[in-house]
């Protein structure tokens, strides 16, 4: 993946989980990743193509989805309902909005294909052609995993 | 599969016996240094008894001789030299054991301590090998497989014995060296005391520590320089202690092993040399694949040596490292006035800091985060330019690399290595100047 394009992933993941969680939030060591790689629950995914083809998966467990859900509602949700999903999907549009913002002010052209979402458990996410960066993202409410793989069009 | 179904207990016995009721694999079991070893039936011809074999001279050591088979002239390989397993040797008239292979249109003699029976099982029950088992070179062994409480290592006899099997055993040896130096192998201790033409055990620890201290591995691609340096470490050290006892001393070692230039933007005679070396290309296109470009110097001087050897083509580059904090500086870097070689002067603009490329230097190279390790999709390739990265992996993933090189360039396309580095039979040079281009064959 081209480095220009991990540090506005990074700066948008950071801003937008800070902004509306209105809490502290620490990002782990970055690294590379190319194998299957189980999902911990709650997988919300964005598509990107243009210049690039690629996506934007953001990983976390069912607890740290309810939580985060509920931060950003402001009141207590306790089951994966459409709300939350709905919030987690939002979230994750947030994210690789600002992202793709960033890059276009860098001169790289990216479009947004509409996010969905997947919850269930023992998922598992298999792309072994495209080597997939990791950021770790620690918040108050639980770890986050964004995995972007993008590469540029052949 | 079978080791799932030992591991249900419940099962197991059903399953064994589901095992045994479909034997669709018949081996001729044998021994060699006191361990069992199978050979597909399909493969052997007969057995036989015989001796007095015909000496050839010059022939590699594991071959006995030739030998008269009923008025047809085969040649009679002893199995347990090949495999470096000790032999007995016997008296000249002694009968020796033999299996008579048939390899495509090729009949072989093989040596064997002892003939054994015939074992049918099921292919199913067949395990594949694994690294540290038994003595003889992993891709020989086709599989594993327990029969009568004895377990049977199945042979690979097409592999042996193909054509291209002189090919084979020097690899198997560059890879037995590489066995060798790779620290985390049990066995490497196990075949130190192993006879090893012209290198004493010494070697064989200096090889290991510089994997241990530095991830240095020593293999076919770097053996020349590392046998030529270690003579000149020994007279360096003379009297002193030969090994390598920290990383500062395996540094010591390897130091004068990186190519010139590495870490800094090139010098004008080496980017002449380079560009000596590459060879013509017509293309209007021309795509450069870089991995392991570190902070970035070796690429930037290499997009601008390209953009001097070929003005009229686009050149795109892609750079890649895996150190995520040296390659990300790489896309922006700027240089003090009067910091860079004159030659380069010309492919910079002053900016703000400093001077910094060009636009269009710039536009043509690509800095990735990407570990080699992992696939790369790139498009055919004219060029692909790695200095000092080959050496730093392991010796099956030097040969998948070297595989993935020959797969990506174009025909005509030609590959740069470290100044230390050959990348070994399947390659031709191009030139024999100061820096070697390489094309596959």
């Amino acid at each position: 993946m081209r480095v220009e394009y991990i540090n506005p992933f990074v700066e948008a993941a950071f801003n937008v989980l800070r902004e509306v969680l209105q809490s502290d939030v620490r990002r782990g060591e970055l690294y590379l990743k190319s194998t299957s790689m189980p999902v911990m629950g709650v997988a919300a995914i964005v598509g990107l193509a243009g210049d690039v083809e690629g996506r934007v998966l953001f990983d976390m467990d069912k607890p740290t989805a309810l939580k985060i859900a509920s931060a950003m509602n402001a009141e207590e949700l306790k089951t994966m309902d459409d709300l939350v999903k709905a919030t987690i999907t939002e979230l994750a549009n947030m994210i690789t909005a600002q992202a793709v913002t960033k890059l276009h002010d860098l001169g790289f052209r990216f479009d947004l294909t509409p996010p969905a979402i997947f919850t269930g458990d023992n998922m598992e996410v298999s792309d072994a052609d495209v080597e997939a960066l990791i950021v770790p993202m620690e918040t108050v409410h639980g770890k986050i995993e964004i995995n972007v793989a993008i590469r540029e069009r052949a | 599969m079978a080791a799932q179904s030992t591991e249900q207990k419940p099962q197991a016995s059903d399953a064994k016996k589901e095992r045994a009721d479909k034997i669709d694999f018949k081996m001729v079991t044998f021994s060699l240094a006191g361990k069992e070893y199978g050979i597909d039936i399909l493969s052997v011809k007969e057995i036989a008894k015989a001796g007095r074999f015909t000496y050839v001279p010059n022939a590699a050591p594991f071959v006995r001789g030739v030998y008269n088979l009923r008025g047809e002239i085969i040649s009679v390989i002893d199995l347990r030299i090949f495999f470096h397993l000790p032999a007995e040797r016997k008296a000249d008239e002694a009968l020796e054991s033999l299996l008579i292979l048939r390899v495509e249109e090729h009949v072989f003699g093989v040596i064997v301590d002892a003939i054994d029976k015939v074992v049918g099982i099921s292919s199913q029950a067949i395990q594949p090998p694994h690294p540290i088992f038994g003595d003889i070179n992993v891709k020989y062994i086709k599989g594993i497989v327990e029969n009568g409480g004895k377990l049977y290592i199945i042979l690979d006899v097409a592999r042996i014995f193909a054509p291209e099997r002189e090919e084979e055993r020097k690899a198997e040896e560059a890879e037995a060296a590489e066995e060798r130096a790779a620290p985390s192998r049990a066995r490497a201790a196990e075949r130190a005391p192993e006879p090893v033409a012209g290198e004493d055990v010494a070697a064989t620890f200096v090889r290991e520590t510089l994997g241990t201290f530095l991830g240095f591995r020593v293999s076919g691609l770097n053996e020349a320089w590392f046998e030529a340096r270690y003579a000149e470490w020994k007279r360096e050290r003379s009297g002193a202690e030969v090994q390598l006892r920290d990383a500062s001393d395996a540094e010591a070692f390897l130091e004068g092993f990186s190519s010139p230039c590495s870490g800094r933007l090139w010098d004008e005679d080496y980017a002449d040399a380079v560009a000596a070396a590459l060879p013509d290309i017509s293309a209007k296109n021309i795509n450069v694949w870089n991995p392991g470009c570190g902070k970035g110097y070796e690429t930037w001087s290499l997009a601008c040596v390209l953009r001097r050897r070929y003005p009229d083509a686009r050149v795109k580059i892609w750079a890649n490292d895996s150190d995520l904090l040296a390659i990300s500086m790489a896309p922006n870097m700027v240089f003090p006035e009067n910091g860079v070689p004159e030659w380069i002067e010309g492919f910079m603009t002053k900016g703000r800091n400093g001077l910094g490329f060009s636009q269009a230097v710039k536009d043509s190279v690509f800095f990735e985060f990407h570990d080699v390790l992992n696939s790369s999709p790139l498009p055919p390739l004219d060029l692909v330019v790695t200095r000092d990265l080959l050496s730093f992996l392991a010796p099956a993933e030097q040969n998948r690399l070297l595989g993935d090189f020959a797969e990506k360039l174009k025909p005509s396309g030609a590959l740069v290595l470290g100044a230390n580095e050959r990348p070994g039979g399947a390659w031709t040079a191009l030139s024999s100047g100061a820096v070697t281009a390489y094309r596959k064959e």
